[in-house]
């Protein structure tokens, strides 16, 4: 399936110099941004749903690979850290034409988007794991051997239980950054928010209404960061046990 | 059943270029209390934490109740089932209240179900006097009562063996007493036990043997009261001397 590659910045840099001048001379026009109000409800459904699926996609990649980085011996601890470092030194616009147009994962770009996505915060989410099942103790590793239990064991429920409420902080910044790098998938032609603003004024030929739609855009993205950051730092409440050294 | 509960033959442990074990041979009768004395370095904790294989020895091997417990084809989760250890600093599972510390073994080691493990977590709580901390975190206790909790933890496992890596060293003096006291009624009630500690107040009164290591290699083995009043090894009665000093022959 051929997809056009949206030529995102020149309409835009000709369109929001215009724009910015009128903008900020003269009174802006919400009247459009509001008229379209169902198709940036729906891009942000669209948003969302990207961010969903490429987080969780990103946690069922990155957990195991931060266990196997930390506990893993090295014929899989080796392959998975290399994996690592090569996808985390890609740039996510590159990433996302591999998977579509190199790899062809789907003939969909919302289901390439969310495989670029998701592969990318993988790759992150694997050192935010990793990074909070090390500073779990060697203590308490020994302790559930020390019972009896496998390392697997172990690992499912003592340090990895331990580790998701160390990681929530880390994980606070790797949502906030996969939310809002969905709107790469604008290349794609896929109608998230990005994508939709543009459509709106360029299609419709409403160039002059470019900045009051991507400051409307911007407000939907600051919301949803703000909302889920919000959300993430209640669920560590909640999850939460009293923590001290030595205990 | 006339093997010994715990048998230690030609144990050899070395890091790199240090060797901390070299040759150690002892066994272990039911109900034996045996404190594992020496100074820093001696290899004491090593020892101990060979016995379950918690660190693995480089050679020799391990009986535990007849059965050998190292080497090849050896199970090292059927040997720690079979032997509780409790830690210098406590290892409590941190996410899990005390109640859950001792449930979680009982459940995905021994199998039981989740009523039947609680109503065992709360006998052993109880057994170490903190039944009414069994919703406690870790975090909210102080460090005699996780001590607590971790002894109570290896025992819910009904072990043969405890091991105690230096069960005292990370307390405040003051609490000190409540985990020996622990201790002394767990040996009473005959079970066995491999102590590494310097509190000589326990090993006096509670010891039923005490072994003295330096430098990797046991120097002198017998009753505590022989060890104190009449060491056969000047090294032996000069490092008791000391410790003796430090952390008192008195009972607490």
């Amino acid at each position: 399936m051929a997809v056009e590659l949206t030529p995102v910045a020149a309409p835009l840099q000709g369109g929001l110099v215009d724009a910015a001048s009128r903008f900020f001379l003269d009174n802006p026009d919400w009247g459009y941004v509001w008229s379209n109000r169902d198709a940036i409800l729906d891009a942000t459904v669209v948003t969302v749903q990207l961010t969903f699926v490429s987080i969780v996609l990103g946690f069922l990649i990155g957990l195991p690979a931060g266990v196997a980085e930390v506990y893993a011996p090295a014929w899989l601890r080796v392959p998975v850290e290399t994996v690592g470092v090569v996808v985390r030194a890609v740039p996510i616009l590159v990433i996302l034409i591999y998977m579509f147009y190199v790899f062809s994962v789907s003939s969909s770009p919302f289901i390439a988007a969310t495989f670029a996505l998701g592969l990318r915060s993988g790759a992150y989410q694997s050192q935010i794991f990793r990074g909070a099942i090390q500073s779990v103790g060697e203590g308490q590793m020994e302790a559930a051997r020390s019972v009896g239990m496998s390392k697997l064991e172990a690992i499912v429920y003592v340090i990895v239980p331990q580790s998701l409420r160390r990681s929530i902080p880390g994980f606070q910044n790797e949502f906030t950054i996969v939310l809002k790098d969905t709107s790469i998938a604008i290349i794609l032609g896929v109608t998230e928010l990005l994508g939709t603003a543009e459509d709106l004024f360029l299609q419709q030929n409403r160039t002059g209404t470019a900045l009051e739609l991507i400051l409307a855009i911007s407000l939907v993205y600051f919301v949803l960061t703000v909302t889920t950051n919000r959300g993430l730092e209640f669920a560590g409440d909640y999850f939460g046990v009293p923590t001290g050294e030595n205990a | 059943m006339s093997d010994p509960l715990l048998r230690v033959e030609d144990l050899h442990k070395s890091y790199g270029d240090e060797t901390v074990l070299r040759g150690i041979d002892f066994e272990l009768e039911r109900g034996d209390v045996e404190i594992l004395s020496g100074p820093s370095g001696s290899g004491k904790s090593t020892l101990l934490r060979c016995v379950n294989r918690l660190t693995e020895p480089d050679s020799g091997t391990i009986y535990l109740d007849g059965e050998r417990v190292s080497g090849a084809g050896t199970d090292v989760n059927e040997l720690r089932r079979q032997v509780g250890m409790v830690f210098q600093d406590f290892n409590l599972f941190l996410h899990l209240t005390a109640a859950e510390n001792i449930t979680l073994g009982l459940r995905r080691v021994k199998g039981l179900g989740k009523a039947e493990a609680r109503e065992r977590a709360m006998e052993h709580l109880d057994r170490v006097g903190l039944a009414d901390q069994a919703g406690s975190y870790p975090a909210e206790l102080s460090g005699g009562q996780k001590q607590r909790v971790g002894i109570a933890r290896a025992l819910a496992m009904d072990p043969k063996l405890m091991l105690f890596d230096e069960p005292t060293s990370a307390l405040d003096p003051e609490l000190v007493g409540e985990v020996t006291s622990v201790m002394r009624e767990l040996a009473d009630e005959g079970m066995t036990m491999l102590v590494v500690t310097h509190e000589m107040g326990f090993a006096r009164e509670a010891a039923s043997r005490m072994m003295f290591l330096d430098q990797g290699q046991i120097v002198e083995r017998g009753p505590p009261e022989q060890l104190f009043q009449h060491p056969e090894q000047a090294r032996t009665a000069e490092f008791l001397q000391r410790i003796t000093q430090l952390h008192g022959g008195e009972s607490t």
